[in-house]
């Protein structure tokens, strides 16, 4: 397992929060995922053999919203 | 030729319709309105309906097709 910590713009309240947490949340290899709208990121813990940091942020991005690799 | 179809999308503020605005962009070839207050999205497209509703469930909002306008 790995984990990381994505910066996401384009939040505004908490259902923004609430569905990012939820779609990603469900994608299979994701074991967790916590978004704080505050921070303007997400922490991700996830299986690396179904994701990538890039695999992650692109599915945010699909979502409508803005995904930044920082670490 | 192109249809305009009404779409619900349960959108709650601005992050919602600019999440709707940036995954119509990205899919393209479509002309669209947001009205947030009213929860509606209104597309002109030859693309699919089912394509446009899935489109818009990519956000993570619920999502239904109204009709034709
Ligand atoms: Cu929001
Ligand atoms: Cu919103």
């Amino acid at each position: 397992l790995s984990s990381i910590s994505l910066g996401v713009n384009g939040m505004t309240c908490g259902s923004c929060v609430q569905s990012i947490e939820q779609r990603i949340g469900s994608l299979p290899g994701v074991i967790h995922i916590q978004v704080s709208l505050e921070l303007k990121n997400a922490s991700i813990i996830y299986d690396n053999s179904h994701h990538t940091p890039q695999s992650l942020a692109e599915a945010i991005e699909d979502m409508g919203f803005d995904s930044i690799i920082s670490d | 030729m192109t249809t305009k179809h009404e779409f619900f999308v349960d959108m709650t503020c601005e992050g919602c319709s600019g999440a709707v605005t940036r995954v119509l962009n990205k899919l393209g070839g479509v002309q669209f309105d947001i009205d947030l207050p009213n929860k509606k999205v209104f597309i002109e497209s030859e693309k699919d309906t089912d394509v446009l509703l899935e489109t818009l469930k990519k956000t993570g909002k619920e999502a239904n097709y109204i009709g034709p306008k």
